[in-house]
């Protein structure tokens, strides 16, 4: 079954494009949508969850389209946005029987327990939520969304803020969840995380999807090996460097990333190369490769999200909220 | 109408543990009823305390009213709303449990501040009479929550908002009929405080007050709140996708 899919899916705000012709087609999976801050998933996720109107282009939730049956959609997704919302004066029970009798689940107080059961919080459940640790608001937020037994759930950096612990809990948290035959839509910046967890992720990068698979596959298309060097100053300003059997990824602050077919043989090679340029190299590491070096290679130097623009700003503000 | 019944009840939740801003709302009015209430020395009346609860009961309705704006910007800014909006129910369920719970929450107020009047000296009036009066706060209760919530849409951040409710709240108040009759206003107060919507309600509970019925007053207050709501739910429609 289909999940979601877009078809040239654009959102503009201003002149700036925030997503950029966007096709996707996302089963019964564990989906994770990557990129730096500012390079259009949430403005995917807004408008995939109804909240956003398109630029051009279409995209269907469940086979329902987002602008023409807003509500059929709405129905069968779940929306975690990245803000952590929870009522802090009210009972975690409270939060979830609240979203139980918004959606009007039949026995909302069983869906609620249930829900709360799923995500391990039912000893704490009448605490108020003032009292949660930041793990336990996230999970209470997933108990919220679950309480309508979604087909779709949408998670906006479900572990932003998180420590590792509460991490790795909501990820198998996420896991069942897809057990279960929920397909579940997560936006992150954390590659290890995806790679741990997702089925399939599509890394994005000014609103434009450069590489879409499994992590293995994704990683499969460098070499065995990665290099990576640790130089005096800024690499930015280098020229690439050509050096035979292997390939230049690229370069974050004064780290440089080569792939190689054999890492050992590789050292030595890239050592007199860099060395005979006159580069001081300060440390060389070789490793696997990993869904940060597949980043560096399709997006190149992660950027700084560009400075604050007012306008943007603005009218980002306008739309979301 | 099921599903506007759980905003309400989590705005009523949320509003009840906090016991402090249950008491503070309370304190403006009632400080306005006893220190002005009580103790201006006034001429053209005998019972200033008569005179001036109409006005204080309206301008509790006026602060709740505005409070009712204010909710709404919070949960905005910290991400409740989108995901009510992601909701299948009707969108619009989010503006109505706000306003209704902004003016439910202003009649509790007004009958605490009606208590208060009534235990320092004010006149007890019939049960019809607290009806109609009643029936006509609820009615501006609703006319500025509804006002509130459409700016608190159309502003971005909180700071504007509250700057807002502070620029409107005293000028609003002191040029309305509430502290005086028109009568003994300067000549170019009269026709300001006659097109004040908070004349409007406070002309309409004297009146009751004096046993007659102000049809006029209602039937226009009734109208006023029509129109802003509608206003209200087509910015809200345009604010959001």
């Amino acid at each position: 079954m289909i999940a979601i899919e877009t078809h040239n899916l654009t959102r503009y705000y201003g002149a700036l494009r925030a997503v950029d012709h966007l096709d996707l087609t996302i089963e019964n999976e564990i989906f994770g949508l990557l990129g730096p801050n500012g390079s259009g998933k949430t403005t995917t996720v807004l408008m995939l969850t109804t909240l956003l109107r398109p630029s051009e282009g279409t995209a269907s939730v469940c086979g329902y389209d987002v602008l023409a049956k807003g509500t059929e959609v709405r129905k069968h997704i779940s929306y975690v946005p990245q803000d952590m919302a929870v009522d802090i004066k009210l009972t975690g029970r409270e939060n979830v029987l609240f979203y139980a009798d918004l959606y009007g689940v039949d026995n909302p107080k069983d869906r609620t327990d249930e829900a709360l059961g799923t995500m391990e919080l039912s000893d704490r459940a009448d605490d108020l939520t003032k009292t949660y640790s930041g793990g336990m608001r996230r999970r209470l937020e997933l108990a919220q969304a679950l309480v309508h037994e979604p087909d779709v759930v949408f998670l906006d950096e479900p572990t932003l803020g998180l420590d590792v612990a509460a991490r790795k809990k909501i990820w198998e948290h996420i896991r069942s969840l897809k057990k279960t035959g929920m397909t579940v839509f997560v936006t992150t910046h954390y590659m290890d995380e995806a790679d741990r967890y997702c089925d399939r992720v599509g890394i994005i990068s000014s609103g434009r999807i450069t590489a879409l698979g499994s992590p293995p596959a994704l990683k499969a298309r460098l070499m065995k090996d990665v290099v990576t060097i640790s130089v005096e100053g800024e690499c930015s300003s280098l020229q690439e460097p050509v050096i035979e059997g292997t390939e230049y990824l690229g370069c974050t602050g004064s780290d440089l990333s080569f792939t190689a077919e054999n890492g050992r043989e590789a050292l030595p090679l890239l050592a007199d190369a860099l060395g005979r340029s006159g580069i001081r190299i300060r440390q060389m590491s070789l490793r696997e490769p990993t869904l940060d070096d597949v980043f560096l290679q399709v997006v190149g130097q992660q950027e700084e999200t560009p400075g604050f623009n007012e306008q943007k700003f603005r009218i980002m503000l306008r739309r979301r909220r | 109408m099921s599903a506007i019944v759980p905003y309400i009840r989590r705005d009523f939740l949320r509003w009840g543990r906090g016991r402090v801003a249950v008491v503070s709302t309370l304190v403006m009015p009632a400080a306005w009823l006893i220190f002005v209430g009580l103790a201006l020395p006034i001429r053209f009346t005998d019972n200033y305390l008569d005179f001036i609860t109409p006005g204080i009961l309206v301008m509790t309705m006026l602060s709740a009213g505005l409070a009712g704006g204010t909710l709404l910007m919070f949960d905005k800014i910290l991400g409740f709303m989108n995901k009510f909006l992601a909701l299948p129910a009707p969108r619009e369920n989010i503006l109505f449990g706000k306003i209704l719970f902004a003016s439910g929450r202003g009649i509790l107020q007004a009958t605490i501040i009606l208590a208060i009047a009534i235990l320092i000296g004010a006149s007890v009036y019939s049960p019809l009479q607290y009806a109609v009066t009643y029936l006509i706060l609820f009615l501006f209760g609703i006319l500025v929550a509804a006002f509130a919530t459409t700016v608190a849409l159309y502003l971005d951040d909180h700071d504007s908002l509250s700057a807002f409710n502070t620029m409107i709240t005293m000028p609003l108040f002191f040029t309305s009929s509430a502290l005086m009759p028109y009568d003994v206003m300067p000549p170019w107060l009269r026709p300001i405080a006659s097109v004040n919507p908070l004349s409007f309600a406070i002309d309409a509970v004297r009146a009751v007050d004096a046993g007659m019925m102000p049809s006029v007053q209602i039937a226009a207050l009734g109208l006023l709140s029509a129109g802003v709501i509608g206003i209200c739910i087509h910015v809200f429609r345009r604010t959001t996708v």
